[in-house]
């Protein structure tokens, strides 16, 4: 089977953050949730980079080693999910994810946090594929209608790469070595401990 | 030589004054860069600050951290250094209270019941102490369940179960963190005049609190061990209820860092205070004939008065006057 | 650990489905369809360009899914890159978006605004009703009380003030046949006061590029840009702006190692990727360009033969240049000189370059010079009409280019005829009504043919002193269908305008604006709102920025009590009275012109602009066919059944009548391609030859037609004139013409029927000839590089009205005072008193304005929508941090932003960012509903304001006026920040 990763192209992400409502739009992601965001880095300066980033789905998950629950699971493409039903809302994947991906809405009193709500791949969550519960708890199932998620699939500059890891790792590197400069597979050396030589 | 340094050294100065200038924004224009040439890299932000920030436009702006790999770090700590660190505290501490027991036993009223009883702790005293320590029971469960719950309750109860089961406890321990907080605080109000070390308390440590064998090292109204007690409970207390809060109340006050040293010092002063509170429990009960009274009732025998806390004894004594000798008979039935 | 369960054949029930569609559980959203074949396409081009996404061995390329569902495609409404959006539908309900890979434009991308969209048409804030100001009190009204009251409002002020008194603002975002009807309703009504978004971004561009070589428009496309080894953008943020095109920047760039050079007053997210950025003084535009001009004569990387053979006037701009030595551009522009020297030299050497730009240079008092310096470099230099070359102009809203050439204007007719009594005359012909019937709906044929009011002046139409304005009576009415009153400077004096006026009709999705403002004036009555359908909900076709027509389908009904822009143009023009002669050619179903044959008029009366091959028939086979069409090229396969060797979308001009099939012009002027393979030359529209001047005081003709240059396969290999029935004759052709064409022709001019052009044949005969013989219908001529009849035939630089260099105002000074457009423009008065007064002094700071990309225009239909609205949530101003730190204002915190006129304030939050240089200020445009500090969310009819307020950028913004078009000056002024 494929292993699902994202890889986001710096040197061509403009923040246009056409993931970011892409995403909003297929899940009807509520407001204050963002499964998706987009960071400059350097803003302003030169050197600036754009960078669109979500859950990384990373190899050996630190959301999933530390949930006190154990509501995580690694779908076969290795797209890392959860149960919304499991989940209480502990925050704690918050604190061992690298890429701030977890989310909470804000139910109850004081800082009480909901059920932790991310990026699933657009692969949906452990009801049916299809369902109306899955939908309603996860959103969209793309991955199981044979499409990939939409936040890459729309991205304006081809700049959010998703599939494959070989296969995304292979556009990248051929860019690369076709325009002679790249800044690298970001994150992926702390979401997969491996990166792209290029 | 020196003529050289001082040469070298205005060099530089001048070196950097031109760097200032130059550094200085110019007014408008004059700005020469290849911003594909210049970019940012991974790699080198990360060794450089071991986490990437920038800016987003949403409210919420630790969003704006990009990537923060020592997440890693907190991991290592929550699911393995916290384990050891928590086993060792609480099943040594189990361990050295079963060896004690077996080894010491009961300490018994070495002089029998006087039948006669003085009041040890008022009835406000006791809603306190029973209230925070109801409390901490609730949160000791609930908490060490957050750390050991899943490599030793869920397979036993299995997903469903044991998630219902978890965020009761969450539940629990949010809730019943302000009544804890609330009697930690009134501990502190009521107690701290019997809780101020002084040297009484070094002659009663040196004797080892007369644990061993049969002594009775004079004390006054809380000694040197109740003390310790009393300080890791205002202390400890004090520290899980304020990294509680600010893990209760995620980023009102700090970043992503801050709120993995929360946890950390909550979880490990947690842990220890648990420990602690074990034998402090074991103590209160099956460790000492007589003692649970104080709490229970309130009252306490004479003579366990006499035997564990002699100077408050005769202080007592010397307030009520000769009446104290008085039997009173209606608490005999408190045992 | 738990496992995923796998289901092959997946069915997917979304909750919206449920609650929208009020359907019972049980019904499959989608299924799960392999499409193999389509996947082994899809990796076949990955060896080329690489996919957003791929998937191993099989690409997502899917398309509709949901068993019940049907795709509908149109277009996105947010900006004129023109993405194909594709909608799922069920049951009337529009429930998913999905990646428009066949879009030979956006091949699947979107940016924030496209991919959310389907927002608009299940937005809870949109207008439901229509609704009327009733004693300061918003009350809901019928659609009929509405119209009948509108409509006797309108006549009474018709009988007082004549029927120039009444404003028409139509809208960008109107379909070409919405647009074309609204320009006619203002015909038909009698007034030239029509006019729409174009004024106020691109008026400046038709003009000054128009009055260059032909034609106002982009010359190439997006997908062209990919052929060019320098992009030079000046005047423009295409990352922010025009997201979608960036994947076909950035990848040219990639694979041509093309330069990218940003020249812009900030560092913007384009020049973040750029190879060279250039950072200068805003409104400095014509000496950059001067001052490249200057090392390009200098070193002699002009391209002489291209000078020689197809440009006119190139002595003039050279003396002009030579006033531009390094020195003077840097002082005035701020840019060093070996700087601009190597981009001089890449623009000059390193071709096909091209130049991008957008209204960075167009929304200026000498916007039309800009543009005209931009046209002048790049034929300098040779580097147009060919792939990779160029001015590629980005329009802004997605039928901007559209509304414009259906004549939505107050200079010109549908198609660029203009106001002549000939124009007049051609137009009743294609209506079939009588020209006497038209003049008499006009106060006088005079007016009838006297350019209208620009709306950026409307205020001021309606509060100047009645002599002032050159028309029998002030404003007294504006009737606004899609149009934000947010986006038009001077908003302090806009309220006044507001307050006097005696009717206000917004007709929209939203409020806007022009709601709130009108409730801050002070009004009380004399105001309807009526609820206008989005594009969303209507079908017809639009033009993207590089003139290629796309049909849009009507993907859901109009929601709530929205009609379609048609039915409300209809429903005014039946209660004017005049729909009988209006509608004499086109179908009306229950009050909706059907927009199909609202095409097909335009068809029969746009030949000069070459919109008359466009059929709606061939425009839906390209959107059925959209993946037959190259990504490249733009082209079909020659062979196909059904668009063979169409360019997409036929981009204008796409001469003759759809029998001809000429394929469109996807790069205009370009010589190296036969006329009926897109190719073309300059268009002679100004006259075959002109009487210079010397210095000796003796006169010499010059020719202004081509010199030995000639598009591919022309039957005449030298310039030549426009094509009439005597020219045809002349050269033995004039017998190629059938009979009905000659009867045609005959009858347009039965007096003199030589004179008949290819642009008034109705029956197509003389274009149909003159492609038949490989010839240009326009004719083949030079591009001017000296612009005689524009205010600035050569372009000069001319300091900001309010500019903080108040040291180069007497050698740079704006234009002298004029009448324009009916009215007076007071600059050079404006200009001098802010000198004397020392307002510089006061208001340091440059102030520009921009877009954000999560924003669109005026902006209330984007804020209202919450998956845009949640990423911008507050109105900021960009400054500098050594700005920020003498003012003690911290990023984040609020800020009082002041401005030059009016004591105008405004109440934001501070981006301290390196963005902008010292001096320089920046705001987005796009926010509305606080005036000074104060929020108006009360003023807007209950549940309808949008989720995000904030103060106007252009509450700040300040007097100036291009002279050419009226357009206005949001892009430089002067403000000053404090810590609020």
């Amino acid at each position: 089977m494929a292993r699902m990763k994202f890889l986001c192209d710096a040197d061509r992400c403009i923040e246009c953050n056409a993931c970011v409502t892409a995403c909003k739009n297929e899940h009807e992601v509520p407001w204050g949730i963002n499964r998706r965001r987009v960071v400059t880095i350097n803003d302003g300066k030169p050197g600036e980079r754009s960078i669109s980033m979500a859950c990384m789905h990373c190899t050996d998950a630190p959301c999933a080693a530390v949930c006190p629950v154990n509501c995580f699971y690694t779908t076969a493409d290795a797209v890392v999910l959860h149960s919304k039903d499991l989940c209480i809302g502990c925050g704690y994947c918050f604190y061992a994810c690298p890429f701030g991906a977890p989310q909470y809405p804000k139910v109850g009193n004081f800082g009480s946090r909901g059920k932790m709500d991310k990026c699933t791949y657009c692969a949906g969550g452990p009801e049916a594929d299809g369902s109306k519960e899955e939908y309603e708890k996860y959103g969209a199932n793309r991955l199981a209608e044979g499409k990939l998620p939409l936040c890459a699939e729309m991205c304006s500059t081809k700049s959010l790469l998703a599939g494959d890891g070989e296969i995304i790792a292979q556009i990248y590197k051929e860019r690369v070595m076709k325009r002679g400069y790249g800044s690298g597979a970001w994150g992926w050396k702390t979401a997969y401990r491996e990166t792209i030589e290029s | 030589m020196v003529s050289f340094a001082r040469f070298v050294r205005l060099a530089v100065g001048a070196c950097a004054l031109l760097l200032l200038i130059v550094a200085v924004p110019a007014p408008l224009g004059a700005q020469q860069v290849n911003p594909t040439a210049s970019s940012v890299k991974e790699q080198q932000l990360l060794q450089e600050l071991n986490r990437i920030q920038g800016r987003v436009s949403i409210p919420d702006q630790r969003s704006g951290v990009l990537e923060q790999p020592q997440g890693r770090q907190w991991r290592e700590f929550h699911n393995v250094t916290l384990r050891w660190i928590g086993g060792i505290a609480i099943i040594g501490m189990l361990a050295v209270l079963v060896i004690f027991y077996l080894t010491r036993g009961m300490v018994r009223l070495e002089s029998g019941r006087s039948g006669r009883t003085l009041v040890r702790f008022n009835v406000y005293e006791r809603f306190v102490h029973w209230m925070t320590a109801t409390c901490f029971i609730i949160l000791a469960i609930s908490g060490l369940n957050i750390t050991f719950g899943r490599p030793l309750l869920l397979p036993l109860i299995g997903f469903e179960n044991f998630s219902e089961w978890s965020l009761w406890a969450k539940y629990a321990h949010n809730y019943l963190s302000f009544p804890f907080t609330i009697g930690v605080v009134l501990i502190l109000l009521m107690w701290i005049g019997g809780n101020i070390p002084n040297k009484v308390d070094v002659e009663w440590l040196k004797r080892g609190g007369g644990m061993i064998g049969h002594d009775h090292p004079p004390a006054y109204r809380f000694n040197a061990g109740q003390k310790a007690i009393y300080w890791i409970v205002v202390i400890g207390g004090g520290l899980v209820a304020a990294s509680g809060y600010v893990l209760m109340f995620p980023f009102y006050t700090t970043g992503i860092e801050g709120m993995q040293l929360a946890q950390i010092v909550h979880s490990i002063v947690a842990v220890l205070f648990v420990a602690a509170m074990i034998a402090h429990i074991y103590i209160g009960t099956i460790g000492m004939e007589g003692a649970f009274e104080a709490m229970g009732t309130g009252e306490v025998d004479v003579n366990w008065a006499r035997e564990h806390h002699s100077l408050w004894l005769d202080e007592q004594a010397a307030r009520t006057g000769p009446n104290d000798g008085q039997p009173q008979p209606a608490t005999a039935a408190a045992e | 650990m738990l496992i995923k369960r796998t289901h092959q054949h997946s069915p997917r029930q979304g909750s919206v489905v449920e609650s929208l569609a009020g359907q019972a559980g049980g019904l499959d959203r989608r299924s799960f369809l392999r499409k193999s074949g389509v996947a082994g396409g899809a990796l076949a081009a990955l060896g080329t360009m690489p996919l957003g996404s791929v998937r191993k061995a099989e690409a997502a390329n899917a398309g509709p899914l949901t068993a019940g569902a049907t795709v509908r495609k149109s277009i996105c409404t947010h900006c004129a890159v023109g993405c194909t959006v594709t909608a799922e539908v069920l049951n009337g309900v529009w429930i998913g978006q999905e990646p428009s890979w066949d879009s030979p434009i956006n091949r699947g991308s979107h940016c924030a605004k496209g991919a959310s969209v389907r927002e608009l048409v299940h937005s809870e804030r949109r207008l439901r009703y229509p609704m009327k100001l009733v004693g300061g009190q918003w009350t809901r009204v019928s659609w009929d009380t509405a119209i009948n009251e509108i409509g006797d409002k309108l006549q009474a002020v018709r009988e007082k003030s004549g029927p120039d008194s009444v404003y028409w603002l139509g809208s960008a975002k109107m379909t070409n046949e919405g647009a074309y009807l609204f320009r006619k309703l203002g015909a038909f009504w009698g007034t030239n006061n029509t006019d729409h978004q174009a004024r106020i971004c691109h008026s400046t561009t038709v003009t000054g590029v128009a009055n260059t070589w032909g034609y106002g428009a982009m010359t190439n496309s997006y997908n062209d840009i990919r052929n060019a080894k320098t992009q030079v953008v000046l005047g423009g943020n295409p990352a922010e702006a025009h997201p979608v095109s960036l994947q076909h920047l950035l990848e040219g760039k990639e694979l041509q190692k093309a330069n990218f050079v940003v020249i812009d007053p900030r560092l913007t997210r384009t020049a973040a990727h750029a190879t060279e950025y250039v950072r200068m003084r805003p409104g400095t535009d014509i000496p950059v360009l001067y001052g490249m001009m200057w090392h390009i004569l200098q070193n002699g990387w002009e391209d002489k033969e291209f000078i020689r053979q197809r440009v006119y006037g190139f002595d003039d701009i050279k003396k002009e240049v030579e006033k531009w030595p390094p020195e003077e551009v840097e002082r005035v522009t701020g840019i060093p000189g070996e700087q601009l020297k190597r981009v001089a030299k890449m623009f000059a050497t390193e071709k096909p370059a091209t130049l991008i730009w957008a209204m960075g240079q167009t929304q200026k008092t000498v916007g039309t010079a800009n543009v005209r310096a931009s046209c002048i470099a790049l034929l300098m230099t040779g580097n147009v009409g060919k792939a990779g070359a160029g001015a590629n102009i980005f329009r802004g809203h997605d039928n901007v280019q559209g509304a414009t050439d259906v004549g939505l204007d107050i200079v010109t007719l549908p198609f660029y005829y203009g106001l002549a009594e000939g124009a007049w005359k051609h137009w009743s012909r294609v209506w079939e009504v009588d020209y006497d019937f038209l003049k008499s709906r006009f106060d006088s044929k005079q007016i009838m043919e006297t350019p209208g009011i620009p709306l950026t002046r409307w205020f001021e139409a309606v509060t100047l002193p009645k002599d002032q304005v050159a028309q029998k009576d002030n404003v007294k009415a504006v009737f606004v269908q899609g149009h934000a009153s947010n986006s038009i400077t001077r908003i302090p004096e806009s309220l006044n305008g507001l307050k006097a006026l005696e009717l206000l009709v917004i007709a929209d999705p939203h409020p806007t604006t022009w709601a709130s403002l009108a409730v801050e004036a002070g009004r009380k009555d004399g105001v309807y709102i009526l609820p206008v359908a989005t594009q969303f909900e209507c079908k017809g076709s639009r033009v993207a920025s590089n003139r290629s027509l796309q049909w849009g389908e009507q993907i859901v009904k109009p929601i709530f009590e929205s009609k379609d822009d048609l039915e409300v143009i209809y429903l005014m023009a039946k209660k004017l009275g005049f729909a009988d002669q209006m509608f004499k050619k086109i179908k009306v179903e229950s009050n909706l012109p059907e927009a199909e044959d609202v095409l097909r008029e335009m068809n029969r009366g746009s030949w000069s602009t070459g919109y008359c091959g466009q059929s709606p028939e061939r425009l839906k086979a390209h959107m059925k066919n959209q993946a037959k069409f190259d990504m490249l090229t733009m082209r079909a396969p020659k062979d196909d059944p059904e668009v063979g060797g169409d360019y997409y979308g036929l981009p204008w001009p796409c001469w003759g009548s759809p029998e001809v099939k000429h394929p469109g012009t996807p790069l205009l002027y370009n010589t190296n391609l036969h006329v009926m393979d897109g190719g073309g030359t300059f268009r002679p529209r100004f006259g075959i030859e002109r009487e210079e001047k010397l210095p000796d005081g003796t006169t010499r003709k010059v020719s202004l037609l081509a010199d030995g240059s000639y598009s591919l396969g022309s039957g005449i290999q030298d310039g030549y004139p426009e094509f009439t029935l005597a020219s045809l004759k002349k050269l033995g052709w004039g017998t190629e013409l059938t009979e009905s064409e000659m009867a045609v022709i005959n009858k347009i001019n039965p007096a003199n029927p030589d004179t008949v052009s290819w642009a008034l044949d109705l029956s197509g005969g003389i274009q149909r000839v003159a492609l038949a013989h490989g010839c240009v219908p326009y004719g083949n001529g030079k591009a001017r590089m000296n612009a005689f009849g524009l205010p600035d035939p050569i372009p000069v630089h001319r300091e900001p009205i309010y500019t903080p260099r108040v040291d180069l105002v007497a050698k740079y000074p704006t234009l002298p005072d004029a009448k324009q457009f009916r009215m007076p423009n007071i600059g050079f008065s404006v200009q001098k008193a802010a000198v004397e007064k020392g307002i510089a002094k006061q208001f340091p700071l440059i102030l520009s304005s921009g877009r954000l990309v999560e924003y669109e225009g005026g902006g209330e239909e984007t804020r209202t929508n919450p998956w845009l609205a949640e990423l911008q949530q507050d109105m900021f101003i960009e400054i500098n941090p050594a700005d920020a730190a003498d003012r003690g204002v911290k990023d984040g915190g609020w800020v009082w932003v002041t401005g030059a006129e009016n004591n105008s304030r405004a109440r934001m939050k501070a981006l301290v960012t390196e963005r902008v240089g010292r001096g320089v200020a920046w705001m987005p445009f796009h926010f509305g509903g606080w005036l000074a500090g104060k929020d108006l969310r009360g003023n807007y009819p209950k549940g309808t304001d949008p989720i995000v307020l904030g103060e106007s950028a252009n509450t700040i913004t300040t007097y100036g006026y291009d002279p050419a078009t009226g357009m206005q000056e949001p892009k430089v002024t002067l403000c000053q920040i404090a810590a609020a």
